[in-house]
Order: structure tokens, then C-alpha cells, then sequence
């Protein structure tokens, strides 16, 4: 068979896309990015406590009262695990993408039903969208809206769609033939017979619809959180990314959260509005745990309660205060870093934000899957980051951006890719000894994510100069995956090789043994750049020669992570800011400014 | 009972409110080519083979102001597919309907619409309410879409469901309601826009006879004061009977005959009619005017006998005959003689035994009945 260049063409059809409809796609972007914007400022005004007592006054009043005591006691949950500005991102973006999603797919749904040309046009349009894997359409979404929000809706509402249209369809061809040709029969225009017959009894069809649209929303969160919509999502992205199953599982709790709420609130919702589920509701209540306050109740306490917080935003502190000095060189101008939740890109990323923010400017941090990096940093929504691997690991995607890219120097280095063993694999010391200990491996080497630099060095090169390629496999996976895995036979004390790279604490939490490379095919260490957008430098000068200034020791990398790792999660700005303070007049030294005073916020 | 058929001749008045001419509906491929090969005398089954389904074939029949139309068959016969050309609901493949001497299938969608909503109301088999509405709500949906303001609506669609016997029911819902007062709701429904004509869709088939029973006493009632258009189509030869002014038979989707009740009874038109009428329980449809013979003497009355009138139910002759001696005289209005029913002709029509009786071979009975003839 001759290979079919699907791709190719797929590929030439998004660059066409991006060069001559950008100005829909920033449309696109402005609409979404207000919406959300608009609802997640009202949803983070009021005290936590105060919104999640509203949120539960709705419950009582769709549900009744144990509803409403679970819900405000869900809420409450999540405010106290610290995710409440996280939880009510998500919301927002569920939220934004739910409604647009409505919009495009109860329309479609609609006219599928009247049409069965239509109907089967889109089935396939649907099936595609439902189950193309969401990876292969957040890339796209990237280049189309850049990182963040925009994107993550995008991504969210094309996955969520189909549940709506399917439903909205099979509601309104549910609808009982009988009914519509008794509507027909008294004269009804088609448009009266929808909106009179058939929507009304389709309602708890399409009810449905939206509770899974909502769910489905929900669900690709996470995966949305990979293109830095940060939220929940992006709570749960950092946690595994970095092992710390505790804090994802406090993350993924608050999504559970979000959705048992919206689920049952639109399950409520769904009858309260349906003239038919609101009688069965009416004869099925009973007792006083499914007492429910009339509407005017319901409706005056959020009011209260939406007063109250409104009140206290408005008499409450106002945060910040300039201090304008000498010192001040962004004078507010925003900085976006992007950065791999690597060791040494947390550190970095973090002794930057301080550093910048030292110096006047507002920095916004976001963490990404490397590809989601390289894509932002090249269409310029990133504008810097710190933790390129060059001139090998990241050396694909170098090949495909650099054009784009400006490198703004080495500031670590010479790192090392290697393949490590636990120090209790005696006879294990370099490369060449693998061979002889395959069956004890069982042929395995427990490799990272597919698309890192260093596994296609791995499989092209070093498994092949050492003669293993018959005798291992290179199982591809991730790094949390990687290291779960050597904690795991570690902690048995089972034979186990793994691909580890230096910097890593890795090897300072168990005993290791790098794989001795004699015959160098791993190759030069790398060093770690920093790259930035084509025009960063220019448009920011100081920044542009602090960072291509920026050097760090191995004593110093450390130390900085080694205070990040105590502080734990979260506290990353605090630690950098006490190691800071720990070695003045490093701050004077990476970002200079003329005539400057000594005055920090690390010092003082 | 309104069961007294009028001379032939009104049925071709101008007058005459709902006509169908030569209409047919073809569904599948090709249809106009279809029709003119079935005007030419092609059978259903020779289309079924080109996989073209004719449901209704060149049927043509008047029905005039304030009578009851019944249109029978079994299933499958196009007895539905026809009522639905009647307004429009299907538009047929060839031929006209006209109504009030407008012709409907040359109007627009939105005057058929019009005249749906004014003209014309439907009752369906299963009921059709909507289950979202209330049963004041249901009734009162055809004055909604005409856009009748709803203090006024409100009012005649309580009045309608007065007249259909639920009163005090407007605040319920459909669901709460048997079945036979949720087709009362329908009933209600048809006649609360005041439509002309009304279009019965085997209403009452879904019932149980009891309540069937009483729908057809219902509607007949009401047809005494209202005087209203129907169309109605059953696959119940009985309920035919009993509601029809006059009656169509159809089967594979042509009018096989068309006659009052009697004549389909008495005069059935070929063997598959007449194989429908088996079943039929005569007494409750024939009157004296059917029975009685009409060669008469004329002194049969001259006695002080009970007399009979020529619409006389058979049930009340057989009662009478039994009582009198001789056969039962029937007057006219004017208090005329125009015919005698002999006992032996009431027994005959029961037992389907026709033409003159066979002596009997002996002595002492044929000596008792030439003394009861006397």
C-alpha cells in the first residue's frame, strides 16, 4: 500500500487556517476569554464561605435540604484544601464552555431533527469529535487560540459536544408522532409546533444532554489543564507531574466535588423546568430532608447572601499599594514564564517571578507539557522560559521552533542524560554490562514520556552502539509513571533500569548508580537555556540581557531546590524569596538596575 | 337516532360542504406515473412490485352539511391516509379536496394552516392530548393557536368540556384521566374551535366497548344540536352503523361501496362487503321502513291495533309482532298506510333467510299458520 500523506495535508490545512482566519479565531478568543473572565470574576468576589452558602441556598431550593447542607458542606471542603480559587476556575471554564457548547450543539440538535440529510451529515462529524483523542485536539486549539483559557474551552466544548446535539436530537424525535400531528392538525406553524410540543416534551431528553455536556466538560479538565487553563486541572497536571499524590488527589476531590454539584443541580434543574418533572416531583416529596424553601425564599437569601458579599468586597482591604522607586523597571508590564515541572525549570521559574517582580513586573507562571510549551513559546503566548535541554534532549523540538525561538543562553550546565540503576545492582556498572543481564531486567527499560528528547537518543543511539537493541525493549510511559516504578522495585529491591538524567533528586532520595558511558554515546551534556519569544528582547530589553547575563552554580541550583523541596507545595516563592535572603546581593547581581538601593522585599 | 337516511337526491346539492374528487396518494418513486398506470386499471400488488405503495386509489365521495360520514375498512385499506389528505396533512398525489367550495390542495401552507386552525378539527385514535398541559390547557390549545385572548378561550374551552360531560375536570392533568374521558378531552378540544367540520380518526377504537358504547351515544347526542361536519373512520362495521349517516367501504384503498347503513346491509355491493356484514348485528340497524313490505292491501290498519312508523327500530317491531296477531302495519306521518311487516320477514332478517318459506309436509301445521295469517 502506498502511505496515504494524510498528515501532511492535515498539517498544511491548519497553517492555512491560522494565516487567513486568525481575525475569526481572535474573535473567537476576545468572546470566550471575556465570558470567562466576566464569570470567574463574580464566582471569586465573595468570601469563599458566603458563595458556597449561595451555592447551596440553589441546592436547597432545586433539591431540598440535604442538598443544600452537602453542597455547602462540599464547598466548604474544597475552600479548606486551599483549591478554592482553583475550583472556581474550573467552574468558570465549565461554565464558558457548557454555554457555548449549548448554544452551537441544542440548535444543531434541532435542526438534525428535522432533517435526516442532516442528521446523517453529522453523525460522523460526531463520532469524530467525540472520540478523536483530546491530546490531537488541544495542539490545534493552541495554535488556533493560543495557550490558556481560549484554548481549553475550545478543547472542552468540541469533546462535550456531540452528548447535546445527540440528546436534543433523539428528544425531539422521541416526541410521540401522534402529538406533533395533532399540533399539525390544529394549524400550528412548524416553529410553534417546536417550541409548544415538541421542546417542552423533549426537555428532559435534552436535560440529560446538558448533564452530560457538563460531565464530559468536567472530565477533560484535566487534560485542558495541560495547556495552561491552570485551574483544578492544572492543579492535578502539576501534582502528577511531580509524584505528590496527596495534592492531586485533594485536586481531583475538588473535581469530584464540582461534578456531583452540577450533576444533581442540572439533574434538579431538568425537572424544575419540565412541566412533566414537576408534578412527579411534586408527588414524590416527602419528609423534611426534601424540604425545599418556595422560590421567593430561595431567591431573597441569595440576594442576602450576594449583598453580603458584595458589601464585603467593596468595605474589604484593598490589596497592593505601588511602591514606585528606582527599582521599579517593569512599572507593571506583564511577563509570562512557561515552564516543565522539573526540578531545576520550578526553581528557575520561580527565582525569576521573584526576581521580576522585584523589579516592578507582573509575572504569571504556568506550567505545561513540554510540546504545549515549545507551540506557546513559538506563536508567541509565552514569553520566556528556562528550561531548555540543548543541543540534545530538546534537540526536535529546536529542529521544528528554533526559527522562532530566541535563545537567550546557557545558564547551567554541562547536565548529563544517562541510564541509572539502583547501587544494589552490583555487577550493573556501565553500558556495556546491560547486555549480559537481560533476563535479570527482564528486558525491560523503564523509559519516560515518548516524545523527551533523550528516549529517541536512547533508541536511535545508545542501544545500538552497546549492541542491545534484540535485548531490551524501551518501555515508553512518563516520568511520574518512571518513578513510581523505580520507587516501587527500589523499595523490593528489585532489579530495575531506568532513564534519569542529572540534575535530578532522584539521586539524592535513594542510592543510585549512573550507567558508565565509555563508548560517549549519550553525547556532550546539555546545557540549560533559556529561550524566549523572537521579539522578547527587544520588546523587553533589561529582562532580555538579565537573562542572557543569568548564570547559576550547581551549589546554587541545589540549594534552591533543596529549600523549594522543604517549603513543599505551594510555598515555591516563599522558599526562593529565603534563599534569597539567605545570599544577598544576588539579586543586585541578576538584575541590575542604575543606581539602585539595596532595599528588597527579600532582605527586608 | 339520526339513522332516517334522506333521499338520494340531497346528497348533490350545492350545498354540499366537503367534497373529494378522484383523489389519490401514492408514496414511493415515481408517482405521477404511478397514478396514470392505476387509472388505467393497475392493481396495488403490480405497483408493490416497482416498490411504489398506493394507499389511496381514485376516491371520490361527497358529504354534505351536518352529516356523519363513516369511511370503513381494515387496516391498511387507506382509510387513515384518506383523512389525512382531508385537511392537508397529507397532500395527495392527484386529485382535489374541496371544502366550503374551496379547493385545499391549492392553498399555501399558511392558509391550509388557517383553515386548520378554524375550519377543521381532528380527534386521533390514541387521544393526542398533551401530557404538558392541563386537560382546560388541552382543550383550549386550537383557540391558542388561532390566538384567542385567554379569558375567551378559557371560557369556551370550559364550555366545550362541559358538553362533553368533564365539567370540573379543567384543572387536571390527562395523565389522571381514564381513557375514555381523556378522549372527551380530545372530543372537547375538536369542538372548542368551533370548526365545521370534524375529523374522527378511529376514535373511539382505543376503548373498551362499554365506554365505546357511550362515546358513540355521546356523540350522536351532541350531533343533534351541534349539526357538524364528520368525517369518521372506523374499522368497526357496528360503530359504523350506528353513527353513519352513510357509510363507505373501502378496501386496498379504493371505495368499494358507498349507502346508507341499510343499503350496505340489505344491498351489500359484492362478496367482500358482504362477508363484512355477517357479523353485523341487524336488529340494532334496520327500522320498518327496510322490513315492512310495501304491497300492501290497505285495510291492514283498520283495526285498533298498535301500528309501527317507517322508522320504527327492528327490536321495537319484533315486540310489537308479538303482541299482535297479524302482521304490523306501518303509517306515515300523515297517518297513511305504507307498508306491513308479516312476523315471518322479522324472523327471516334475523336469520338471514330470504324469499318466500317452504310449505311444511304436513297437515296440522300448515292448518295453525294459514289461522294465524287470518
Amino acid at each position: 500500500m502506498p502511505r496515504l500523506r494524510l498528515g501532511d495535508g492535515v498539517d498544511s490545512g491548519l497553517d492555512w487556517l491560522v494565516t487567513h482566519l486568525s481575525w475569526l479565531f481572535d474573535a473567537v478568543k476576545t468572546v470566550v476569554q471575556g465570558m470567562y473572565d466576566g464569570i470567574d470574576a463574580v464566582l471569586t468576589a465573595p468570601q469563599p464561605l458566603l458563595l458556597a452558602g449561595i451555592l447551596a441556598v440553589l441546592a436547597w431550593w432545586l433539591r431540598g435540604l440535604l442538598a443544600g447542607a452537602l453542597a455547602f458542606a462540599g464547598f466548604a471542603l474544597i475552600d479548606s484544601l486551599a483549591l478554592w480559587d482553583e475550583a472556581m476556575s474550573t467552574l468558570s471554564l465549565v461554565l464558558v464552555a457548557t454555554a457555548v457548547a449549548l448554544v452551537i450543539s441544542i440548535p444543531l440538535g434541532i435542526w438534525a431533527a428535522r432533517s435526516q440529510p442532516v442528521a446523517a451529515a453529522l453523525r460522523p462529524v460526531l463520532d469524530l469529535l467525540q472520540t478523536m483523542p483530546s491530546m490531537v485536539l488541544l495542539i490545534p486549539a493552541i495554535l488556533f487560540f493560543g495557550m490558556g483559557v481560549p484554548a481549553g474551552v475550545v478543547a472542552t466544548l468540541i469533546f462535550a459536544l456531540a452528548p447535546g446535539v445527540r440528546m436534543t436530537e433523539l428528544g425531539i424525535r422521541q416526541v410521540d408522532a401522534e402529538l406533533v400531528e395533532a399540533a399539525e392538525a390544529f394549524g400550528t406553524t412548524p416553529r410553534d409546533t417546536l417550541f409548544r410540543v415538541q421542546l417542552p416534551l423533549a426537555l428532559p431528553t435534552i436535560m440529560a444532554g446538558v448533564n452530560q455536556v457538563i460531565m464530559l466538560g468536567l472530565s477533560m479538565v484535566v487534560i485542558a489543564g495541560m495547556v495552561g487553563t491552570g485551574g483544578l486541572g492544572g492543579a492535578v497536571n502539576e501534582a502528577i507531574g511531580q509524584l505528590d499524590i496527596g495534592l492531586g488527589f485533594e485536586a481531583g476531590l475538588g473535581i469530584v466535588v464540582l461534578a456531583v454539584y452540577l450533576d444533581r443541580m442540572t439533574g434538579a434543574l431538568g425537572t424544575r423546568i419540565s412541566p412533566l418533572g414537576r408534578r412527579a416531583a411534586a408527588r414524590a416529596r416527602t419528609g423534611v430532608w426534601a424540604h425545599r424553601p418556595r422560590p421567593t425564599v430561595a431567591l431573597s437569601g441569595v440576594a442576602v447572601l450576594a449583598l453580603v458579599a458584595g458589601g464585603l468586597g467593596v468595605l474589604g482591604p484593598s490589596s497592593g499599594g505601588a511602591a514606585a522607586s528606582a527599582t521599579d523597571v517593569g512599572r507593571g508590564r506583564e511577563i509570562s514564564i512557561g515552564y516543565i515541572p522539573w526540578d531545576e525549570g520550578i526553581a528557575s521559574t520561580y527565582l525569576w517571578k521573584e526576581l521580576l517582580e522585584e523589579r516592578g513586573f507582573k509575572v504569571k507562571t504556568t506550567q505545561y507539557a513540554a510540546g504545549p510549551l515549545y507551540t506557546g513559546l513559538a506563536t508567541g503566548q509565552i514569553d520566556f522560559q528556562t528550561d531548555s535541554w540543548l543541543p540534545t534532549t530538546h534537540a526536535e523540538y529546536w529542529k521544528k521552533y528554533g526559527d522562532r525561538l530566541d535563545d537567550l543562553g546557557r545558564w547551567y550546565g554541562p547536565t548529563s542524560l544517562e541510564l541509572s540503576v539502583p547501587s544494589y545492582m552490583k555487577d550493573v556498572n556501565s553500558l556495556a554490562d546491560l547486555k549480559d543481564h537481560a533476563a535479570e531486567f527482564g528486558g525491560r527499560i523503564t523509559g519516560i514520556e515518548p516524545s523527551a528528547g533523550m528516549m529517541g537518543l536512547l533508541k536511535d543511539k545508545v542501544l545500538e552502539e552497546y549492541g542491545l537493541d534484540g535485548a531490551y525493549r524501551v518501555v515508553d510511559g512518563s516520568t511520574p509513571a518512571m518513578l513510581a516504578e523505580l520507587k516501587r522495585a527500589y523499595a523490593r529491591k528489585q532489579p530495575i533500569v531506568v532513564t534519569l538524567w542529572s540534575p535530578h533528586w532522584a539521586y539524592s532520595t535513594y542510592d543510585l548508580k549512573k550507567l558508565k558511558d565509555p563508548e560517549g554515546a549519550w553525547g556532550e551534556g546539555d546545557g540549560v537555556h533559556t529561550l524566549a519569544r523572537q521579539d522578547f528582547a527587544a520588546d523587553q530589553p533589561e529582562v532580555g540581557a538579565w537573562l542572557k547575563d543569568f548564570r547559576m552554580t550547581e551549589e546554587q541550583l541545589t540549594g534552591l531546590e533543596a529549600q523549594i523541596q522543604r517549603a513543599g507545595k505551594g510555598k515555591e516563592q516563599d522558599a526562593v524569596r529565603t534563599w534569597l535572603k539567605g545570599h544577598p546581593g544576588l539579586v543586585d547581581r541578576w538584575v541590575p538596575v542604575a543606581g539602585a538601593g539595596h532595599g528588597s522585599r527579600a532582605a527586608g | 337516532m339520526p339513522l332516517l337516511s334522506p333521499s338520494p337526491n340531497e346528497w348533490v346539492s350545492v350545498s354540499a360542504r366537503l367534497e373529494a374528487e378522484h383523489l389519490f396518494k401514492v408514496f414511493g418513486r415515481r408517482q405521477n406515473e404511478a397514478v396514470e398506470r392505476l387509472r388505467e386499471g393497475a392493481t396495488r400488488e403490480e405497483l408493490r412490485a416497482d416498490g411504489t405503495t398506493a394507499a389511496v386509489i381514485d376516491v371520490s365521495f361527497t358529504v354534505g352539511p351536518g352529516q356523519i360520514f363513516v369511511v370503513m375498512g381494515l387496516s391498511g385499506s387507506g382509510k387513515s391516509t384518506l383523512l389525512r389528505m382531508l385537511n392537508g396533512l397529507l397532500e395527495p398525489t392527484a386529485g382535489r379536496v374541496l371544502f366550503d367550495g374551496r379547493d385545499l390542495t391549492a392553498l399555501s401552507g399558511r392558509d391550509l394552516r388557517e383553515v386548520r386552525a378554524r375550519k377543521i378539527s381532528m380527534v386521533f385514535q390514541h387521544f393526542a392530548l398533551f401530557p404538558h398541559r392541563s386537560v382546560l390547557d388541552n382543550a383550549a390549545y386550537g383557540l391558542a393557536v388561532q390566538g384567542a385572548p385567554r379569558a375567551e378561550r378559557e371560557e369556551r374551552a370550559t364550555e366545550a368540556l362541559r358538553l362533553c360531560g368533564l365539567a370540573g375536570w379543567e384543572k387536571s392533568w390527562p395523565d389522571e384521566l381514564s381513557g375514555g374521558m381523556q378522549q372527551r378531552v380530545g372530543l372537547a378540544r375538536a369542538l372548542a374551535t368551533d370548526a365545521d367540520l370534524l375529523l374522527m380518526d378511529e376514535s373511539f377504537s382505543a376503548l373498551d366497548p362499554l365506554i365505546r358504547r357511550d362515546m358513540q351515544d355521546q356523540l350522536l347526542t351532541l350531533q343533534q344540536t351541534l349539526k357538524k361536519t364528520i368525517v369518521f373512520i372506523t374499522h368497526d362495521l357496528n360503530e359504523a352503523m350506528r353513527l353513519g349517516d352513510r357509510i363507505a367501504v373501502m378496501r386496498d384503498g379504493r371505495i368499494v361501496q358507498t349507502g346508507t347503513a341499510e343499503d350496505i346491509l340489505l344491498r351489500p355491493g359484492n362478496d367482500y362487503v358482504a362477508s363484512f356484514i355477517q357479523d353485523v348485528d341487524r336488529s340494532r340497524v334496520l327500522t320498518a321502513s327496510a322490513v315492512m313490505d310495501p304491497h300492501v292491501r290497505g285495510d291492514e290498519a283498520d283495526c285498533g291495533c298498535e301500528t309501527a312508523t317507517p322508522d320504527t327500530p327492528f327490536t321495537t317491531l319484533c315486540a310489537l309482532s308479538a303482541r299482535l296477531t297479524h302482521p304490523v302495519a306501518v303509517l306515515d306521518g300523515g297517518r297513511g298506510l305504507v307498508g306491513v311487516v308479516p312476523r315471518r320477514r322479522l324472523v327471516g332478517l334475523l336469520g338471514d333467510a330470504e324469499g318466500p318459506g317452504t310449505p311444511c309436509d304436513r297437515e296440522r301445521n300448515r292448518r295453525k299458520e294459514v289461522t294465524a295469517r287470518a
